[in-house]
Order: structure tokens, then C-alpha cells, then sequence
């Protein structure tokens, strides 16, 4: 009735309806109305406007409702009747939350932007407002909308699984901004407490997004590496954070007492697991005669009680606790079993490791027959503090393959930059630690698609938030040509490197000393003074020097030299033969050639990019390295090619600075344009994120100066730089004159 | 110009030398061969360097030892500051006109004590070369400004300590200056000794130094990975102490360990999460 009420041409307003629109606002209601019933979308469509319409105008304001009019023609439009249908109820939705009129302004904008730009999406989209609304403030519901249609640029069935929320990138944003704790925010406390409890420093990383399900619930190890979940879900913030920890205290215990992997033969899934979960109980036992305060910490997550069904992991979850928890009472007569059998062995010898093996196998058996159900396919170690399992067992004829791949996946995602100690303090008597030694993997050269290393999240002006690891970092090998070049191109100009080497060697860039004995200065030596007098006194002559002042003597400085070799440094210097790379190549050879031979720290890296998904950094010479004619070779090897992702690269190089010790730390970027890159349209956005980057360094102390080639970089540099860290020019001969403008600025 | 003779000098200052002696026996637990090998090192005269991170028990062993050998003993704490002067003495101004001061160095030379110079690293280079001429078989010290060359008293020895983890390039010993010592190595004792020491020295019972031990080599696992040096022998003590005086002992490792060895949140949140799981 209420439809066909509708469809007439113009009714008489409801009671509630002249409620929301008040005065002068009835007659633009009925004309907003009538826009909607007369543009033939269909009678859902406008009966779902009228009702939300009113509700809305009531909610919020009369003006919303009128705007609501015009999104629901728009997705119409662009998105569909279905869009359009839905969207009514969700602005409600939208309204009901942070009841500002502004945000819901801008939340209609945001529907009609993925309506142009994703049309498929804006039903998950709609349906999903209350939820994401529950989370999310204005801001960050922006900041959702704008990461799903970056993430899924040209890929529909992508934003599509974003706004549904079932990509892990979108889960991922969500559970950060629902104050989850996860690995990222942890890390360096967990390597730290890592270490603290257990002396080892294994490389310890997130598991790969790409990897399989089971293996991104639980942490594990092997080859050296720590792998651990991105985050435990469904736990609170302070129960992750003591979930982590009680992870990493378990996978050390391993480390340190259990010595050798499990042979796995021809044991079943279910021995495995038995066996795994006495030793389990073993090296926690160990684990916390050393570190009694460890009880405390893994006892909670044990929260099996006797009942329940009858299935295998159920008796296994309620053993594991029995062996951890003394006061535990359980009737069950398997579980009384284990635990006398464990405390026999254990009292006997509890470095045996073979007695997990022993009475693993045995428990397994009897689970065995009794026919209890067990699903080796979709068992999940309880507690979650606890490893996959797979670092104690060696499967030598590969039965568990996934598993296996899974390793060497992780294995050459491994790195130096991690375990390497640049900063060792300890030069006198380095304490050779061979859990180092182990860890020390390089980058292989035929390593085709370069490894990744790293994850770095980006910063989104337009909402002022990051994106959380939005970029992949990776690094590959560089090529080489001749070394012999490099000299060539430092041999055709000497009296360059001479004068950047005396430019160099001139700054002093240190902490102040006071220096003593001056004819003038800023403070009286007091020494000298008396010694003045004395000799004065004495009727001699006193020597003038009697005062002191505040010098920088040395340089204590270390420089990153970041080369952009993206596709336009392959293009001609205006005017010049010479490409952009070729210039950039010999500045940095010449800077290069001046501080080894000065002895001052130095790296250099060079990068380019093709979309976030690849950031490629090239290591052509590491700090810890010499620079010898194979770092000259991959110095000579840079070729242009790709994009200009600024700020992933900008991170990297700094995480390297970071571990520098030198008083003043330096990143030089070498670069001729603006960064860009092709899955990113906004022109600020690179610049900002940039920005961003450079500013996260500064605060760390690092200093980031830009070496504008050849362009109207100039500009944009400034934005990213600030002004007075850039300095431009395209003819090598400048550089210098140029260079020491900068390095004053690092005794300023 | 006044001036003393050295027996002049002497006569002066047999009061002031009672002061460096050492009355009685400093609690010092032995960790290894260090006694043996200092008092054959001192009858030799051989200088010597005692090497290891700060508050492992190098002071305390020197006074140990000069107790034990009976000698006074004089302690200098090295700083950036210190001029060849501070050690070897100056003339000073008085109403009368000048008169000379002797340093500490000169005050053992001429006496005979054990010099200790704490920290030498922290002086800077030009002021430690003074000792070069009484580390050698030369045992002479010339006192420039006085035109004077005091050979050393026969019981007269030079002892320094040195942190073999602090220095950088800017603040190491010359080489010429290391190659005079004998070096007696000294680190944290291993965990049983160092809990005994730390029960005495702070009267805690010895489960809770057993304790504090095990917390300590938690955060020496993170020297080189955040930390330039774990918590000391000294720092166990401190909080030792504050737990004596009734302060819970989490608290105690706070204020006496985890705030003053680092200022980096993130690595304080891991050694208190470390801590916990000691106790
Ligand atoms: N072997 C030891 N025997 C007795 N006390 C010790 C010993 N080692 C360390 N200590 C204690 O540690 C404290 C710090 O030692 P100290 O000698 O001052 O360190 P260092 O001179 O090496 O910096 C001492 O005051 C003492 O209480
Ligand atoms: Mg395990």
C-alpha cells in the first residue's frame, strides 16, 4: 500500500515525515522524493529512500537526507539498483555512529568515490558500514576506503575480498586499529626479551602472508629463523602481548635443550604429535628451573578441564596441562598415565630427550587404540603459545612436503642485515657466538625475483595514516661490470677526488673537545694561568697561551649513499651525452673513492621500484664491508629501469644507519625526479609518504640530504628534503662545490 | 722559590700517608688466580692492568691486595679533564710566593704505595704518557716544572684498570702505553660466586641474590644487541640493597637496573618482561 502510495504524484506528507522536515524543508523532501520515484530505479529503491530518508533526516539532519538523495541516484547509476538499494540503510548505519554531520558527508563522498572507481565493491562496502563503523573513526574508515581501492587497482575480485574483509591486508588494518597487539608492534621487544632469556639471536620474522594457513596460527622455527604469526586473533591486546612472549620463551627452551631433531620415520601424525608435546613438557620443565618466573607466564594459557568430547587433541590439550601445572587433578586414566610415566623419566634423567620419544610413542599408541578421532590434516598444537612443531622433527623423506617448501621459502628470505653486527662495541675481545655464525646467510645471486626482506608501511596523506606494511621490500643481487670503469671515470677528472677528498677530510663533524693552551679562546685555562703567574713571579717571561676553547677535531661521521636508478636516470643530462645514472654513478664514486681513503664509514645502495609489491634495493656496498673492486663492479653495474618508490627505500637505508655508532649519521640520496610509481595516481602521494620518512629518520638523529641531478626535481626535493638539505646541479664538476654546503650543515 | 727536599717532603706527609693505608681486611671473594698472580706481579713491580667491564670488583681487589701487601694505596678516577699536572703536582701560589704540590702519582712515587689509576681510557693520551718513564725499568718520574727527577720508591707500583668494552676509536690507550702492563683479566664470576658476593655485600638471603644473579645474565645476554654492557656485579648489589630495605624485588631491579642501564623503552619492556620470568 505503501508503495503504491508512493508512485502517486505527489502525496500529502506523512505525520513523521512533516516531524523530519520542518517548514521550508517538506517541500524539498517531496522534490528529493519525487526525483527518486520518477527516474524509474525501481520501487526497492525508492521505497528504501523514503523509509531510511525520514529516519535519517530525524537522526542527523534534514540536509543529510536531501544529500542521501543525491548518493542514491549516483550509485544507481554507477553501481547498480542493488548499491543503490542497500545504501539508505547504511547511511543510517553511517549517521548512527559518530553522529557528526560532517564525517557522514564525507562518508557519502567516500561511497560515491568507490562507486566511480570500484563499482563492484560498494555493496560489501555498504553492508559492512556498522561494523567497520564500530571500529573505525571517520578518519580511519577513509583511510580503509582509499587503502582497498590502492590495493586493488585493476584487480575487481581483489577489492572485492578487501571490502568483504576477507584479504588479509584489509583484516590486517582492522585488527591494528582495533588495538590488537601484533608481531610488527612487539618486534623489538621480542627480540630483545629473546635474547635476554636465551643468549641467541636468531633472525625472528613474521610468517609470510603468502604462506599456508596452518602455518601463520602458530610460531615455529627452524633453519635459524623464528617464524611467528602476524598476529594471534581472537585474543586481547594484553593477552597477545603475554602470548608472544610465552612464544618465544617456549621456542628458545627448544633451542637450548632440545638438541636434535626428532627422527620422524614411519611414525604417524598422531605419534608425532604426542612425542612432540612431551618434549614439549620436557624443555619447559628445564626451562623453568632456570627461569622459575616462566610458570607463570605459559600456565595460564593451559585451559583444558576434564570433559568435553572424546576426541584425541581434547586428552593431549588436558595432558599438556597436567605436565605443566602440578596442582592440575584430571580423572582421566591416559592423562594419570603420561604424567607418571613423564615424572619417572624426567626425575631419571631430564636431559634425555630420547625418554620424550620413548613415552610419546607409547601414549601415542593407546590413543591409537582407542579409536579416538584425530585429524592430522586440520590439528593445531594447543596451547597457542606453543611451536607447529615442525623445527624438532626432521623429515627426512619428505613426507610432510608443504612443510618442507615452507622452510626453504623462509630460508631465503633470510638476510644478513638482521644478524649483522655492525656496532660490535666489544672490539677487544670479540666473544665468537656460533648461534651467529649459523645465522649468517647471503643473498644468492641467482636469486631471480630478489628476496624479501622487509615490509614497510607507507604513509597516506590524504587521511594521515599509515598503511601498515603496504610495501615489500626486496633485495636483489646487483650486477657487475668491470671495475676497471670506475677508475676510468675517476682517472678522466683526478683533480676532482683530490679536491672532494681535501673538502672532506677539512669538515669536522664531531662532538666538541676542549683544547687547551690557545693564544685566544673562549674559556681561561686555568692551568695555564697559574703556570703564568708562577712564571711571572719567578721573573721570567710567561708564555701568552693561557686560554682554551670548545673545537671539533675529528669526523665522526658515517654516510648511506642511496642511488635512484629508476628508468629516468637513463635519459640524457640536458645537453649532455651522458645519462643521469652516469652522473649519479660518478658522484658516488668520487664520494665513495674520497672516504675509504679518509677511512670514514659508508654504504651505498641503489633502488627502484614496480608497484609496492617490489621494491628492489641493491646492496653495492654494505658499512661492515671494504670497498674493493667487487663493490666497484656492482658500482658499476647499476642499470636504469622501473619506478621511484621514495619512502620504502628511504626506510631500508635507514634501518641500516640506525645500527650505525658514529656520532653524526648521514643518508645521501642521489636522484633525478619525483617519486612515482605506476599503482599510484595521486601525484602528492609519494612526496608526502617520502616526507614522512625522512622526517622518522630525523628523529632518530639521521640526517637525509638530497642530491638533486639534473631536473625540476628541485622543487619536489624541497617538499620531501626541506630546502636547505638539497642541493642541485647536473654537471659533475659541481659537485665539489656543492657538497660542502652539506656537509656544513651537519656541524651546524 | 721554596722548595722541599725529598726526605723534607717525607717528614711532611708520613701523616697524610696513614690515610692510604688500609686498616682492615676488604671482603673480596676470589674468582680465580688473581691473587696469586698480582702479588707475584707486585714483587716483581710489574705494572698491571685489570681488565674488565665496570663493577666486576676491580677496585675492590686493589684494596684487597693493598691490604694484603700491605702497602698504601692511591686511587686517581681518570676523567677527559685530567692534565699531566693533576697527577704529578704543581706549583701553587701562596703569600710567601710559590711552593710546590706534589700529585697523587708523585705522592706514591715518593712513598712507595700502589697507584691505581681507575678508568685510565677516560683521561685523554698526553696526560697518561707521564707513567711511560715509571713503567719501563727506567722507575723515574721527572718533575719538569721542579727540575726535578724523582726515582721511584722500591715499593712503588702502578696498577690501571681498563674496560676493554667502552672505548672507542677516539678514547683507547696508545699502544706504546698497553705494551708496559701485565694484564689480569676480570669478568663477571660465574653465577654461584657472584650470588655469595652479592648476599654478603647487600645482606639479602641467598635465594634472593640467586635471583638477582640469574636477572643479571639476562641482560648480559643483550650486550652488543642494544646494550653496551649487561647489569654489573655493583648494580646487583644496589638493588639488593633497596630489596633489603623491604622494596619488592621487581621494583629493586627496576630502579637499580633497568632505568639506569638503558633509556630505550622497548628494550627496558623486554628485560622487564626477562625479569619476570626469573622470579
Ligand atoms: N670478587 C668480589 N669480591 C667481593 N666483592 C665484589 C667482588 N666483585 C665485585 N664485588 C662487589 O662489587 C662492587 C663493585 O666492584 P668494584 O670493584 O667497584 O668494580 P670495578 O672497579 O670493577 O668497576 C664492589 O663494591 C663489591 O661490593
Ligand atoms: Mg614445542
Amino acid at each position: 500500500m505503501n508503495a503504491r502510495h508512493a508512485a502517486a504524484a505527489d502525496p500529502a506528507l506523512s505525520l513523521k515525515e512533516n516531524q523530519a522536515f520542518p517548514g521550508e524543508w517538506g517541500e524539498q523532501w517531496r522534490a528529493a522524493r519525487r526525483r527518486i520515484e520518477q527516474a524509474g530505479y525501481g520501487g526497492a529503491i525508492a521505497a528504501a529512500y523514503r523509509r531510511h530518508g525520514v529516519e535519517l533526516a530525524l537522526l542527523a539532519s534534514p540536509q543529510a537526507a536531501l544529500r542521501l538523495g543525491r548518493a542514491v541516484s549516483e550509485l544507481a547509476i554507477r553501481a547498480g539498483r542493488r548499491a543503490a538499494a542497500a545504501l539508505p540503510e547504511a547511511a543510517l548505519a553511517a549517521a548512527g555512529k559518530p553522529a557528526e554531520q560532517m564525517v557522514l558527508t564525507r562518508w557519502f563522498e567516500l561511497v560515491e568515490l568507490v562507486a566511480r572507481q570500484a563499482p563492484e565493491s560498494v555493496p560489501p562496502l555498504l553492508e559492512g558500514t556498522g561494523k567497520l563503523l564500530a571500529i573505525l573513526d571517520g578518519a580511519g574508515f577513509e583511510a580503509f576506503v582509499r587503502m582497498g581501492l590502492a590495493a586493488g587497482r585493476g584487480d575487481p575480485e581483489r577489492r572485492l575480498r578487501f571490502f568483504r574483509r576477507e584479504d588479509d591486508e584489509a583484516r590486517h588494518f582492522l585488527d591494528r586499529e582495533a588495538g590488537m597487539t601484533d608481531f610488527l608492534a612487539l618486534e623489538g621487544r621480542l627480540k630483545s626479551y629473546y635474547t635476554a632469556l636465551w643468549g641467541l639471536r636468531p633472525a625472528i620474522r613474521e610468517v609470510p602472508r603468502e604462506a599456508p594457513d596452518h602455518l601463520r596460527r602458530r610460531v615455529g622455527f627452524g633453519g635459524g629463523v623464528v617464524r611467528v604469526p602476524a598476529a594471534f586473533p581472537g585474543f586481547s591486546a594484553e593477552d597477545s602481548r603475554n602470548l608472544y612472549h610465552a612464544a618465544l620463551a617456549h621456542v628458545g627452551a627448544h633451542h637450548r635443550f632440545t638438541k636434535s631433531p626428532f627422527p620422524a620415520g614411519k611414525l604417524k601424525p598422531l605419534q608425532v604429535a604426542v612425542i612432540s608435546l612431551i618434549e614439549d613438557a620436557r624443555v619447559e620443565r628445564l626451562a623453568m628451573a632456570e627461569l622459575p618466573g616462566l610458570a607463570a607466564l605459559w600456565r595460564p594459557f593451559h585451559g583444558a578441564r576434564p570433559g568435553g568430547a572424546a576426541i584425541a587433541v581434547g586428552l593431549m590439550a588436558r595432558l599438556a596441562r597436567a605436565l605443566v601445572d602440578g596442582d592440575y587433578a584430571d580423572p582421566d586414566g591416559w592423562v594419570a598415565k603420561g604424567r607418571a610415566l613423564f615424572e619417572e623419566a624426567f626425575a631419571a634423567d631430564p636431559a634425555d630427550q630420547d625418554f620424550s620419544r620413548r613415552i610419546g610413542g607409547l601414549l601415542g599408541n593407546d590413543l591409537g587404540q582407542m579409536r579416538l578421532q584425530f585429524d592430522a590434516k586440520t590439528y593445531v598444537v594447543q596451547p597457542a603459545y606453543r611451536d607447529d612443531n615442525l623445527g624438532i622433527w626432521d623429515f627426512a623423506d619428505q613426507e610432510d612436503q608443504a612443510a618442507f617448501e615452507m622452510e626453504q621459502m623462509i630460508e631465503t628470505a633470510r638476510i644478513e642485515t638482521e644478524e649483522r653486527d655492525d656496532g660490535e662495541p666489544d672490539r677487544q675481545e670479540p666473544d665468537p657466538d656460533p648461534q651467529d655464525e649459523v645465522n649468517r646467510v647471503s643473498l644468492r645471486a641467482e636469486e631471480e625475483n630478489g628476496v624479501l626482506v622487509a615490509r614497510y608501511a607507507e604513509f597516506d596523506h590524504a587521511t594521515g595514516r599509515e598503511r601498515p606494511e603496504w610495501c615489500a621490500l626486496r633485495e636483489y643481487a646487483p650486477k657487475t661490470a668491470s671495475a676497471a670503469s670506475i677508475a676510468r671515470l675517476l682517472d678522466e677528472r683526478a683533480d676532482l677526488t683530490q679536491r672532494l677528498t681535501a673538502l672532506i677530510s677539512a669538515s669536522r663533524i664531531s662532538r666538541q673537545e676542549r683544547v687547551r693552551r690557545q693564544t685566544d679562546g673562549e674559556f681561561l685555562d686555568i692551568d695555564a694561568c697559574i703556570e703564568a703567574s708562577i712564571t711571572r713571579r719567578m721573573g721570567q717571561t710567561p708564555d701568552p697561551r693561557v686560554h682554551g676553547r670548545y673545537e671539533r677535531r675529528s669526523r665522526d661521521l658515517c654516510v648511506h649513499l642511496l642511488i635512484d636508478v629508476s628508468r629516468s636516470t637513463g635519459e640524457n643530462v640536458s645537453g649532455a651525452a651522458r645519462t643521469v645514472l652516469d652522473i649519479e654513478r660518478h658522484a658516488a664514486a668520487l664520494m665513495a673513492q674520497a672516504m675509504d681513503g679518509l677511512g670514514d664509514p659508508f654504504a651505498i645502495a641503489a633502488f627502484c621500484s614496480d608497484t609496492r609489491e617490489d621494491v628492489r634495493y641493491l646492496r653495492v656496498k654494505d658499512f661492515a664491508k671494504p670497498y674493493d673492486s667487487a663493490a666497484r663492479a656492482r658500482l658499476a653495474g647499476l642499470e636504469s629501469g622501473l619506478s621511484t618508490r621514495l619512502g620504502a627505500a628511504i626506510r631500508h637505508a635507514g634501518a641500516d644507519l640506525r645500527s650505525q655508532q658514529t656520532y653524526r649519521r648521514l643518508l645521501l640520496l642521489i636522484t633525478d625526479g619525483e617519486p612515482s610509481d605506476v599503482d599510484v595516481d595521486d601525484g602528492d602521494y609519494l612526496v608526502e609518504d617520502a616526507r614522512a620518512a625522512v622526517h622518522a629518520l630525523n628523529r632518530d638523529g639521521i640526517d637525509v640530504f638530497c642530491i638533486a641531478l639534473d631536473c625540476d626535481a628541485e622543487s619536489y626535493a624541497e617538499r620531501i628534503f626541506g630546502r636547505r638539505n638539497v642541493v642541485a646541479f647536473s654537471a659533475i664538476e659541481r659537485l665539489p662545490e656543492k657538497l660542502p654546503a652539506l656537509y656544513l650543515r651537519l656541524t651546524a | 722559590m721554596t722548595s722541599m727536599s725529598g726526605a723534607e717532603a717525607i717528614a711532611a706527609q708520613t701523616d697524610y700517608l696513614a690515610e692510604f693505608r688500609i686498616g682492615s681486611e676488604p671482603y673480596y671473594r676470589p674468582v680465580g688466580q688473581e691473587i696469586a698472580l698480582f702479588d707475584a706481579a707486585y714483587q716483581a713491580r710489574m705494572p698491571i692492568m685489570l681488565k674488565g667491564p665496570t663493577g666486576c670488583g676491580k677496585t675492590r681487589f686493589v684494596e684487597h691486595m693493598a691490604w694484603r701487601l700491605k702497602r698504601p694505596l692511591i686511587t686517581v678516577s681518570c676523567h677527559e679533564d685530567m692534565t699531566a699536572s693533576d697527577l704529578v703536582g704543581r706549583y701553587l701560589l701562596d703569600a710567601d710566593g710559590t711552593v710546590w704540590h706534589d700529585g697523587p702519582l708523585t705522592l706514591a712515587v715518593r712513598l712507595g704505595a700502589i697507584c691505581y689509576l681507575d678508568e685510565i681510557v677516560e683521561a685523554r693520551q698526553d696526560t697518561t704518557v707521564v707513567i711511560h718513564s715509571l713503567t719501563d725499568d727506567r722507575r723515574i718520574l721527572p718533575l719538569e716544572k721542579k727540575n726535578e727527577v724523582l726515582p721511584a720508591h722500591p715499593d712503588f707500583q702502578v696498577v690501571i684498570s681498563y674496560n676493554p668494552g667502552y672505548q672507542s676509536v677516539l678514547k683507547d690507550l696508545k699502544e706504546s702505553t698497553k705494551q708496559r702492563f701485565g694484564a689480569i683479566a676480570f669478568s663477571y664470576p660465574e653465577p654461584a660466586i657472584e650470588a655469595e658476593i652479592v648476599a654478603r655485600e647487600a645482606g639479602v638471603e641467598r635465594r634472593i641474590a640467586d635471583t638477582l644473579v640469574r636477572i643479571a645474565q639476562r641482560s648480559r645476554n643483550l650486550k652488543g644487541h642494544g646494550l653496551d654492557e649487561g647489569a654489573s656485579t655493583r648494580m646487583l648489589i644496589n638493588a639488593g640493597l633497596l630489596a633489603a630495605k623491604g622494596i619488592p624485588l621487581a621494583d629493586a631491579c627496576q630502579v637499580a637496573m633497568v632505568l639506569p642501564i638503558t633509556d630505550d623503552p622497548e628494550l627496558r619492556d623486554a628485560l622487564t618482561a626477562a625479569i619476570a620470568a626469573c622470579m
